[in-house]
């Protein structure tokens, strides 16, 4: 039980620290709006267990200067904050993706060998 | 009865206010905003909306207490402390007694040194520590310091009285108003020396009290 409880812990954590990076990857090819980033990443079983978690993360990522803001009007209801990714956040993204194949490699290395 | 929609939002969004108390305003306003904007957008794309699709909306949201802790984690401020209650160490309770008695105990000094415990403590914010420090500096030796002037200068006649005063040649106590009656009545200033004195008695106790309430309290959350 106590096992099961820490490794729940784990990959919550995992996946905290690994959203950030989706949500800049969700950014690469268009701007999209809170709702709409959230829509996107609820259609990936278990990346979010509460979807409200997404707007602390979007604020803080627009103080760090990862992303930007910008207000437009909606078409059906009020003006909508859109986020866009910028020179900074996409070098993150860059930088994460190199770093994150080589993790993954590594931990599929031993993980998929032992299962297989 | 059942609640409205608009009532459930709006409580939930009252509810994620406070959770995010101690969150930066202009951060917390930037997230309620947001969240506010994203069960307006998903309310929008509802054909007939019911009370269980928002109930819906609100419960893939998730609970306000956990948006709040993620904000937290994500802005480093340090979370309430009341998951571990502060406990008053040696210093809280000698920075107390100190305060209170220190400046009967060593004149003065005792009272100076329970204002830099009082100080040094994290247990108490800002304005308990300047109200620790101005209500009543010196604590009960003031009191008691004027309680002895009072004694003395009332015996010579001064009018910063006590109810009694000392015949100096027998030593003998007798009532001041019987006494003063034949010369001045009871002034206004022995009036209101007695309610000063009283002040300054109650005063330090009360602080000393109101203090040591603050401590059972939790300290201020910090923005690291």
């Amino acid at each position: 039980m106590v096992a099961a409880g820490k490794q729940d812990a784990l990959l919550a954590q995992m996946r905290k620290g690994t959203l950030q990076y989706c949500v800049l990857a969700l950014l690469v090819n268009e701007e999209r709006y809170g709702f709409d980033l959230v829509r996107a990443l609820a259609e990936m079983d278990g990346m979010v267990t509460s979807e409200g978690t997404i707007y602390p993360l979007l604020s803080r990522l627009r103080r760090d200067g990862l992303v930007e803001t910008t207000w437009r009007e909606s078409t059906s209801g009020p003006p909508r904050r859109y986020y866009k990714l910028t020179t900074a956040g996409r070098a993150s993204l860059d930088a994460f993706k190199g770093e994150w194949s080589r993790f993954r490699d590594a931990v599929d290395h031993f993980v998929e060998r032992e299962a297989g | 009865m059942s609640t409205t929609p608009d009532k459930l939002v709006e409580r939930y969004l009252k509810h994620l206010e406070v959770e995010l108390d101690d969150v930066p305003r202009d951060r917390r306003r930037e997230i309620v905003d947001e969240i506010a904007g994203h069960i307006a957008e998903a309310r929008a794309g509802l054909e007939h909306e019911s009370e269980a699709d928002v109930r819906n909306i609100l419960e893939g949201l998730g609970d306000p207490a956990d948006i709040a802790e993620d904000a937290r984690e994500r802005f480093d401020v340090q979370p309430p402390a009341q998951a571990q209650p502060f406990k008053p160490g040696w210093m809280e309770i000698a920075a107390l007694v100190l305060l209170l008695i220190g400046g009967i105990v060593i004149p003065f000094f005792g009272w100076v040194i329970g204002v830099v415990l009082l100080w040094a403590s994290n247990a108490w914010n800002v304005r308990d520590k300047i109200i620790g420090t101005l209500v009543v500096p010196g604590g009960l030796g003031l009191s008691l310091f004027l309680l002895l002037y009072a004694a003395s200068s009332s015996g010579g006649g001064g009018s910063l009285g006590t109810l009694c005063e000392v015949d100096p040649t027998s030593g003998r106590e007798f009532n001041c108003s019987s006494q003063a009656s034949s010369s001045t009545g009871v002034g206004f200033t022995d009036v209101l020396g007695i309610l000063l004195l009283i002040a300054v008695v109650i005063a330090p106790v009360l602080t000393t009290a109101y203090l040591g309430y603050r401590l059972r309290r939790r300290p201020v959350a910090a923005v690291a």
